[in-house]
């Protein structure tokens, strides 16, 4: 029955299908962990330095490294920066976090539909 | 500094959990659990090595408050090249607090710095040690399961 053994080879080649989509999702997910990871370590940095900042007095004098010079900088001006690079941070975790969410969620159906044309390609081969 | 990120994944397993579980998913238990304990024991060594920078950096700076104004000194230029030259203001150091700030401080404030740094490592490293020591114990406890489960099942076969 050529008809099934063609149904047969479109159900292996959707699976195939399936199981690259599947395999870049969790190379997606992998890549949102590090990415996660990185930002978790700059915003602990930039949170230590703002409590620094903060013990410190209104006429001590803050120095910033831009390349290879150092720059006074103003007291006030650093703790904004610092506190605008911890907002954009968080921010950025936070649109990392539901992006995960949706790369799981897609992973899961994936691997329900997979599981389905599995057991379709097995019926299949029963029947033929 | 890194934080422990199995945090969300943990979960508690139990003795009895263990036994219920076939040959392959003990092993994979056991694998989970080994590299968990790997990261985390790299974790503990990063903390103490930087621990140990704190310190010597604390031990620099009382060594340079012991010294007078004036005193000649050779000045490193690169890591090969030292200028001679003489120690102005041994009382006011610069700071380096992350992210590419530097702070003037005194050298009392900057003595207090390290020590605070230095505090600060020393508990997060105890917190890790707890953790680290109850993975430890998960794994070693799976490990046991996995070799009378192993016994179990070749005499009979």
């Amino acid at each position: 029955m050529s008809s099934s053994a063609t149904a047969l080879r479109e159900l292996q080649r959707d699976l195939e299908n399936k199981a690259n989509d599947l395999s870049k999702l969790q190379k997606d997910i992998a890549k949102n962990h590090q990415v996660r990871k990185k930002y978790t370590i700059q915003l602990g940095e930039n949170e230590l330095v703002l409590k620094e900042l903060d013990l410190l007095n209104e006429d001590a004098n803050v120095y910033k490294l831009i390349g290879p010079v150092l720059v006074k900088q103003d007291l006030a001006e650093a703790n904004a920066n610092v506190r605008k690079r911890i907002e954009y941070i968080s921010a950025e975790l936070k649109r990392l976090d539901s992006s995960l969410q949706d790369l799981e969620e897609k992973q899961h159906s994936k691997r329900e539909a997979i599981l389905k044309v599995q057991q379709r390609i097995q019926a299949g081969k029963a029947k033929a | 500094m890194a934080s422990s990120r199995g945090a969300g994944s943990q979960q508690v397993i139990r003795m009895a959990d263990l036994e219920k579980m076939s040959l392959d998913q003990l092993k994979a238990v056991k694998e989970q659990a080994d590299i968990e304990v790997n990261l985390l024991q790299d974790s503990l060594n990063n903390i103490r090595t930087a621990t140990g920078r704190l310190e010597n950096a604390s031990a620099a700076l009382h060594d340079l408050s012991l010294r007078p104004q004036g005193k000649k000194m050779l000045v490193p230029l690169t890591a090969s090249l030292y200028v001679p030259g003489t120690l102005d203001d041994a009382d006011k150091v610069l700071v380096d607090i992350g992210t590419g700030y530097f702070v003037e401080k005194t050298m009392s404030e900057g003595k207090d710095y390290c020590e605070r740094k230095i505090n600060l490592l020393k508990s997060n490293f105890d917190q890790l040690v707890e953790v680290a020591s109850k993975k430890k114990t998960l794994a070693d406890e799976t490990g046991v399961v996995l070799q009378a489960k192993i016994k179990q099942l070749s005499p009979s076969s």
